[in-house]
């Protein structure tokens, strides 16, 4: 099963924030709540983890592209 | 019957004063009581420290925004490290007054941006206590004595649950900030509270008057906890002075 990797509601609906770096690369495993992607605003560094355990199968939304609350940034395929 | 009903909403945390810390360790120390709390073993935290001097340069910073040699910074015995918080350079130094509420943003009804301007409320109601007037600026994080600025806020989250926080500028030697272009701000002034009283301010008070506002701002009943108290509690493996 695919899962999405979605960035959290704990950043304000309407606040952009600009993807920092992905900890993991495709086809890294990766464990249901581990670091995935680090987000950032100015003053604010959000941690956007892994949705399932399971395999990076996909990353939508490179480093430096603003993203949204709820956007979905990649997929994790689940064990 | 008032009272009851405030006790029920409020909830139990941790006062924890690390003192005069180096950061790695520090750090390391509230990554573990992150996890704790985030796996429900451990009550909402706030860490408080003074850290020995320190330029942290924070995911939206760069290393050019710091504008002396390397050999000039091991001259004056200041580090450099790179962390995971927001924002840009800064420095770190003794009698300035750190602190960092791990909290679960659900549990304090708000989102991280929200909780970031929580922060600066927080400054300016304990520079308040003080007589000293500050405010926020739009576009510029932290709180500001006119154009200098005096504290800062910068924070991460994770599972909703919130780690780094602010600083502010008690009794701090202000000078290495000449040194870096502080938040990535060329000649960007900075002030401390002793530098507007014209007086130190002892710390300990600064601490107890911030305790009260942070204990009705979120609905804490705080209680004084020690490093090692917690490390028994959750059976860490104690860190060594690089935090590892």
């Amino acid at each position: 099963m695919r899962y999405d990797i979605v960035v959290p509601p704990t950043a304000d609906g309407s606040l952009a924030v600009t993807i920092a770096s992905w900890i993991k690369e495709v086809g890294s495993p990766v464990i249901k709540g581990e670091d995935l992607v680090e987000a950032i605003t100015e003053k604010i560094t959000l941690y956007v983890t892994a949705p399932a355990d399971g395999k990076l199968v996909e990353i939508l939304v490179p480093v430096g592209e603003k993203v949204k609350v709820d956007d979905v940034i990649g997929f994790v395929e689940g064990v | 019957m008032w009272e009851s009903q405030v006790a029920r909403l409020t909830q139990k945390g941790y006062w924890l004063d690390l003192g005069l810390v180096p950061y790695t360790p520090a750090f390391a120390a509230q990554e573990q009581i992150l996890q704790a709390c985030m796996t429900g073993r451990f009550s909402p935290t706030i860490i408080l420290q003074e850290n020995w001097p320190v330029f942290t340069i924070g995911r939206s910073g760069s290393r050019a925004n710091i504008l002396t040699s390397a050999e000039e910074l091991e001259r004056r015995g200041i580090e450099v490290l790179e962390v995971n918080r927001g924002g840009d350079v800064t420095y770190h130094g003794p009698g300035q007054l750190i602190v960092s509420p791990l909290l679960y943003l659900g549990d304090v009804d708000l989102n991280a941006n929200q909780y970031l301007h929580r922060l600066e409320d927080v400054l300016i109601e304990l520079l308040a206590r003080y007589d000293v007037q500050i405010s926020k600026k739009a576009d510029y994080p932290g709180v500001w004595l006119g154009e200098a600025k005096i504290g800062a806020v910068g924070i991460a989250v994770r599972h909703g649950y919130t780690f780094h926080g602010l600083s502010l500028n008690v009794n701090l030697d202000l000078t290495p900030f000449n040194l870096i272009n502080p938040c990535g701000v060329s000649r960007m002034p900075v002030a401390s509270l002793h530098q507007v009283l014209g007086r130190a301010v002892p710390m300990s008070e600064v601490k107890a008057r911030l305790r009260e506002i942070l204990e009705h701002t979120f609905a804490l009943r705080l209680q004084d906890v020690s490093w090692p108290e917690i490390q028994v509690a959750l059976e860490l493996v104690p860190l060594n002075s690089d935090g590892e």
